[in-house]
């Protein structure tokens, strides 16, 4: 890097970071609550669209992560593609009950990674709010799972 | 104040240029000799170091038999290293030109070999990690130079980068690459990553409260 033109790159990348920030919507105008979500035609489609993205919900639901939620209630996928595993778990669902079980299990996921963020914020204050702002999302997005079990299953 | 600055500035360099490496390619037997025989860099890697696994066996076979496997589990087989696909809702990698980290280090002049670094895109978290390592460097080179004002500048770039970009996406994929890993070394890289670039935001962040000053944050240490 040349530093005499240190200033001149100071001002681009500062206009860098507002588009990247305006692209990528990690302002406060753009935080995903729950009210906003657009209505889908189905609980797989609407799982996918706003639980599993991780700039939506938090959370990084990952193919061992889905592997090993499908084992806690007793069910085995092979590895797969992430989403064709997502598509695979959702249609394991055949009643009411599945999908209350599906949901706790996303939601007992979901605590899990947020007591580590809370961790992390604790013990380093400076990325508390970036943190925070992940929790906020895992919070909306578990009142989420019960709109679409009322949506979808009731 | 120059003496503590340079050594924290080195230590900054050298963990940053180490989980890069780590996290860009495959281990090779260099790099395995080098963990392994600098106790320093071995005190990082706890589990790894009293990992069964590493006793009686060669480097190179604990390479092929355990940690390219992990290596390509954690990076290209089931885990997705990159920001864009922890930033956008339709869950894709921006692997063209208009990665916003792309773009950012265009303006830089970082060129990333994408061929040469066996990576898709230029968000890649080993890219992103090597960022931050030339970043410190620039910022080593200047306060050896007795350029504090420009160091304080780099530093700024080098907060705004942990913060919009690094810390906004990595620590959810390697709590994942922690608890997913096969093997002690990747679980302790992790971690040491993790642990690492919070940290260094708590010192770019009090850097920050003092304007990018060092002589205004050696002041304020002192007086405490």
């Amino acid at each position: 890097m040349d530093i005499k033109d240190l200033n001149e790159l100071r001002g681009e990348f500062e206009e860098l970071q507002k588009r990247s920030m305006e692209s990528a919507c990690v302002d406060d105008s753009c935080r995903i609550e729950e009210e906003n979500r657009e209505d889908y035609p189905d609980y797989i489609i609407a799982m996918y669209k706003e639980v599993m993205p991780p700039v939506k919900s938090g959370i990084y639901f990952s193919r061992w992560d889905l592997k090993a939620m499908a084992a806690e209630i007793g069910e085995s996928f092979s590895l797969d593609v992430r989403e064709r595993m997502f598509k695979n778990f959702m249609q394991w669902v055949a009643s009411p009950d599945d999908m209350t079980l599906v949901i706790n299990e996303f939601k007992k996921h979901i605590d899990m990674k947020c007591n580590l963020y809370r961790d992390y914020a604790y013990r380093y204050p400076s990325s508390k709010s970036i943190f925070d702002d992940k929790i906020k999302k895992a919070d909306a997005t578990k009142r989420y799972l019960d709109k679409v079990y009322v949506e979808f299953f009731t | 104040m120059q003496d503590n600055l340079l050594t924290e500035q080195s230590a900054r360099i050298n963990i940053y240029a180490l989980i890069s490496r780590i996290m860009m390619n495959e281990v090779d037997e260099k790099l395995l000799e080098l963990i392994i025989n600098d106790e320093n860099i071995l005190s990082f890697f706890p589990e790894f170091f009293k990992w069964d696994k590493r006793q009686g066996m060669s480097n190179k076979d604990l390479i092929e038999q355990y940690l390219n496997v992990d290596f390509t589990n954690l990076f290209l087989l089931h885990m997705i290293p990159y920001e864009s696909f922890y930033r956008r809702e339709d869950q894709q990698m921006e692997t063209g030109g208009d990665n916003p980290v792309q773009t950012l280090y265009n303006s830089f002049d970082f060129r990333v070999e994408l061929d040469e670094a066996r990576v898709m895109a230029a968000d890649h978290i080993g890219v992103e990690l090597e960022f931050m390592y030339k970043l410190c460097e620039s910022e080593s080179k200047a306060l050896v130079d007795g350029e504090y004002k420009i160091a304080g500048e780099i530093a700024e770039i080098e907060y705004n980068f942990l913060k919009n970009h690094i810390l906004e996406w990595a620590p959810i994929f390697l709590l994942n690459m922690k608890s997913e890993a096969g093997t002690a070394l990747y679980h302790d890289a992790a971690d040491l990553a993790l642990e690492f670039i919070l940290s260094d935001f708590e010192y770019l962040s009090q850097l920050k409260e003092n304007s990018f000053s060092y002589e205004k944050l050696g002041r304020k240490n002192n007086g405490h």
